[in-house]
């Protein structure tokens, strides 16, 4: 087998990777190699034709495909070399990869390695919806993909299971593309998507959204003929009274994300319930020395931009961390998920590292309105910041100062005005 | 083309049909297989819980117990002739009250009337000795260490393919509508014309009581019993060894089941399952609502006793990746059917193969082919080559295999499915194979793309696009599992749009 040895190993060529590539290269590494199981780079934004991208991190809006190729013109720039139609088979903790494309089998000894695998959508047999397995059972991503780079359409009658972006995002293509989108149903009794999308992609097209309520079967032989639709009750259970019969021809999945993180298991790095990615602490170093994460395999975020802007500390981090890898040794806090909080990301700050602010994020685990997001050090309030409204779909931040960390710290959701 | 005569007409491609086309092979004969559906190995040989059962259970002195015991000891070899995964992982019931110990203690005598090999009644500190850490109230169990697990349709397109390289023609959205006797042989109407044989092998599964009835009167009825399960994420692989069972039990509304049991599959992934429910539709493959709950809470209720439970503690609900449901052919006879008709010379059937059906038919088809051609002085197949030749998976090769691949044919190099590490070139070799795939689900079957924990989001895509390029139809045409089943059906620009 080929061996080569380089500095920084980044394995995703999506935003993530990129992002996380471009920063490194600025912030001085030397051999960067980006890995990419697809033949071109940009991930899911090469499938991505609709605007909303890029407003946080350009201060401009711009379709998926006009990010990516933003994106991929910088790194065109720069010696970072990309490997398309490359997958890696095996990573270990010492960072020895294994990386496969049509020329053949190669070993790659990485300094560091960034995991910016992204994600993967929730598929039908995670929800055991009872019913036959015919044609016309599509994930929304998927659909996009057939739709937009492929030009071709699942189906012209079709029900929406689940409101996450996507999802919103296909249902307004659809209607575009002059097929019917009947509903969508969505257990939970707000939406998992942006509020943008609710309005932008189903109010302005008068397309209904069915709260609290799913999909309790599904029928066809070859196709599918229709859903049944059912209202759930508080303990999210279906209510056999309400359910009814609509027909169509696609049920079209939208319910979740979920970070692709196989290597990160391979590497032997445990992951986490609520993000499905690994530890990571606020330099997006893992529990493995020179392994970092960053992008949709470490949370799945609301936005392309936060995940440049997170992607960009991670690739400096991991320079720097090639030139002088000596910042494990640094005190650490742990930060906890206290009540209402799901999920923080990072879940480990070094206390005297130079970044004078630390910037957590998560997402709320319901609906709240008027409220404090509330940061605690034992009994003490070390900051505080007042939300309006705080949605699931929505990924919040806070910003702390590092010198007001000394111990470990807790973040909570307060619907107390004090 | 299907040709205007042929010595055997064997009608169904699940275990049964594979089976004896393959026993059939040895054999100078002219051998056609007829299946309805779109791909061979639709029915209960693709849905269930894919066990080779030891023959424990089986009631001694039936057709049951009889070939189960003897299939169960051909699949070493059957397998590795075919390079087919087979796993002799055992099974354990494990019983929890004095209940469970006497069935258990019946059904170690009944294992031995039947000539299983070492069958075993544990106690709990034999039991742990075995897998190590059973719940607290499991007071013992019984062993049968002859029990193993295969993946049931790889086995199932092996026998075809291994038939078809022997000469046997497979003719696929075949259904047989008619059967009439015609001189020394049958007429066979099919959907795609009539053929003349002169023996008929019934193997149609849930309908192989219409196609006897069509001919003998010795009538007999099949009821399509559905079986539902469960499958899990493959991380739990490694906490599941032996297939393990809860103790069968009487039902309070009558009757007996097998139970539930937990089956680690040859592939990684684990099987829950089964319970069982009479229908009336032998197409009614749906899930139910009931069946799924019944599932997951059996084995919440349940999971405490299973060795699982020590490295996962609570039923993980969210490791499931699929449902599916199978119809197995439940005779009303109780028993198989088996052999020729005796008001329809030249008329066999191999019919009502329900549980353990996987494991008996091999030594059913082999007793029946031999006694088949002595009867009519058939002389063997000289001709007749014993393995398959089928390149192993890419998922399965060692590293030196995959680089030694990769060098001279750089499809290997290109991973379609990623959840299975399914390459281009295996997808290639599953619609260029002897019985080719020609939708999705059958190069899902061939090759486990799409069966993985994202269940086909990102690879089904390209399979569609590889479909449509080797076939050479459009995009649009591509099933999933015959016509009507089209995955992409509109090009872009086909709406009216507003």
């Amino acid at each position: 087998m080929k061996k080569e040895y380089i500095d920084i190993a980044i394995i995703g060529g999506g935003c993530a990777g990129l992002s996380a590539a471009l920063s490194a290269k600025q912030a001085g590494a030397a051999r960067v190699v980006v890995f990419e199981r697809a033949p071109e780079l940009g991930g899911v934004l090469r499938q991505c034709i609709h605007n909303g991208f890029g407003i946080h991190r350009f201060g401009e809006d711009l379709t998926g495909t006009q990010y990516a190729r933003r994106l991929v013109d910088q790194i065109r720039e720069t010696d970072v070399q990309c490997l398309t139609s490359t997958i890696v088979l095996d990573l270990s903790a010492e960072r020895v990869l294994i990386a496969m494309n049509e020329g053949g089998i190669t070993e790659y000894n990485a300094k560091a390695v960034i995991l910016a695998t992204g994600c993967r959508e929730r598929p039908r047999g995670a929800l055991a919806i009872p019913g036959t397995r015919p044609a016309g059972i599509v994930s929304a991503g998927t659909a996009q993909r057939y739709l937009n780079l492929e030009g071709y359409l699942v189906g012209k009658r079709i029900i929406i299971l689940g409101s996450g972006d996507i999802g919103l995002i296909m249902a307004r293509q659809f209607v575009l593309e002059g097929a019917h989108v009947i509903a969508v149903a969505e257990r939970l009794p707000y939406s998992s998507g942006l509020m943008r999308n609710i309005v932008q992609c189903l109010d302005d097209f008068d397309i209904p959204i069915f709260y609290r309520s799913t999909v309790t079967r599904i029928v066809g032989e070859n196709r599918v003929e229709g859903v049944y639709l059912s209202e759930v009750d508080a303990c999210n259970c279906p209510i056999p009274a309400t359910e009814r019969f609509i027909e169509c021809d696609t049920l079209l999945l939208s319910v979740g994300l979920i970070p692709e993180n196989e290597l990160a298991s391979q590497a032997g790095l445990a992951l986490l319930p609520f993000t499905g990615g690994p530890v990571v602490d606020d330099s997006f170093q893992t529990g493995l020395d020179g392994i970092f994460c960053c992008g949709n395999a470490l949370h799945v975020h609301d936005l392309v931009d936060f995940v440049s802007i997170e992607s960009e500390i991670a690739g400096r981090m991991a320079a720097q961390y090639t030139q002088a890898p000596t910042h494990r040794d640094c005190e650490v806090v742990h930060v906890h998920d206290g009540p209402g909080v799901r999920g923080i990301v990072p879940q480990i700050i070094r206390r005297n590292a130079a970044e004078t602010q630390v910037t957590l994020q998560f997402r709320p685990d319901t609906r709240y309105g008027a409220c404090y997001i509330e940061v605690y050090e034992g009994e003490t309030r070390i900051a505080r910041a007042k939300h309006a409204v705080l949605t699931p779909g929505e990924m919040i931040e806070i910003k702390i100062p590092r010198a007001e960390i000394h111990a470990d710290i807790t973040v909570k959701v307060s619907t107390v005005f004090t | 083309m299907i040709v205007d005569m042929y010595d055997v007409v064997i009608i169904g491609s699940g275990i049964s049909g594979a089976a004896i086309a393959n026993a059939l092979a040895r054999y100078q004969l002219r051998v056609a297989v007829f299946e309805k559906a779109s791909d061979i190995c639709g029915g209960a040989s693709r849905s269930n819980s894919a066990t080779v059962h030891s023959g424990h259970d089986a009631t001694y002195g039936s057709l049951k117990a009889h070939y189960n015991v003897l299939g169960n000891a051909m699949y070493d070899k059957l397998c590795a002739d075919l390079s087919v995964p087979f796993s002799r992982n055992g099974m354990i019931l494990f019983a929890t009250s004095e209940a469970d110990k006497n069935e258990i203690a019946r059904l170690k005598q009944n294992a031995d009337q039947n000539g299983v090999p070492g069958v075993q009644v544990l106690d709990r500190a034999s039991l742990l000795a075995i897998e190590g850490s059973f719940g607290e109230e499991v007071i013992g169990g019984l062993y049968a260490p002859s029990s193993g697990q295969v993946c049931p349709y790889s086995l199932v397109i092996a026998l075809c393919e291994h038939a078809a390289e022997n000469g046997v023609s497979f003719f696929l959205n075949t259904a047989v509508l008619q059967l009439e006797k015609q001189g020394e042989g049958y007429l066979i109407h099919t959907a795609r014309g009539s053929v003349q044989t002169r023996f008929v092998f019934n193997c149609a599964g849930v309908y192989a009581d219409e196609i006897n009835n069509m001919i003998s009167g010795n009538r007999f009825h099949i009821t399509p019993r559905k079986g539902e399960h469960l499958i899990l994420d493959k991380k739990l692989a490694p906490y599941v060894k032996a297939t393990i069972s809860q103790t069968p039990f009487d039902l309070p509304s009558g009757g007996h089941t097998k139970g539930m049991g937990i089956m680690p599959s040859v592939d990684g992934t684990i099987i829950l399952g089964c319970n069982s429910c009479d229908v009336v539709d032998k197409e009614d493959t749906a899930t139910s609502e009931e069946g799924i709950s019944q599932i997951i809470r059996f084995f919440e209720e349940n999971w405490r006793h299973l060795p699982i439970h020590s490295a996962v503690p609570s039923f993980p609900r969210h490791l499931i990746i699929s449902a599916f449901a199978g119809l197995r052919p439940h005779p009303d006879t109780d028993d198989f059917i088996i052999g020729e008709a005796a008001d329809a010379p030249g008329f066999y059937n191999m019919a009502g193969i329900e549980s353990p059906g996987l494991t008996a038919a091999p030594a059913i088809a082999q007793e029946l082919a031999n006694a088949f051609a002595q009867q009519h002085h058939i002389p063997v197949n000289e001709a007749y080559c014993p393995t398959r030749t089928h390149k192993k998976a890419f998922r399965n090769m060692t590293a030196e295999e995959r680089e030694q691949a990769l060098a001279s044919n750089p499809n290997y190099g290109h991973i379609v499915c990623r959840c299975e590490q399914v390459t281009r070139a295996d997808v290639l070799q599953a619609i260029h194979s002897p019985i080719g795939a020609r939708t999705v689900n059958a190069v899902k079957m061939r090759t486990r793309a799409g069966m993985g924990r994202c269940q086909g989001g990102f690879c089904c895509p390209e399979v569609v696009e590889l479909l449509s390029k080797e076939l050479d139809i459009p995009m649009s045409e591509v099933t999933m599992n015959g016509a009507g089943s089209e995955v992409i059906p509109y090009e872009i620009g086909s709406f009216e749009t507003v």
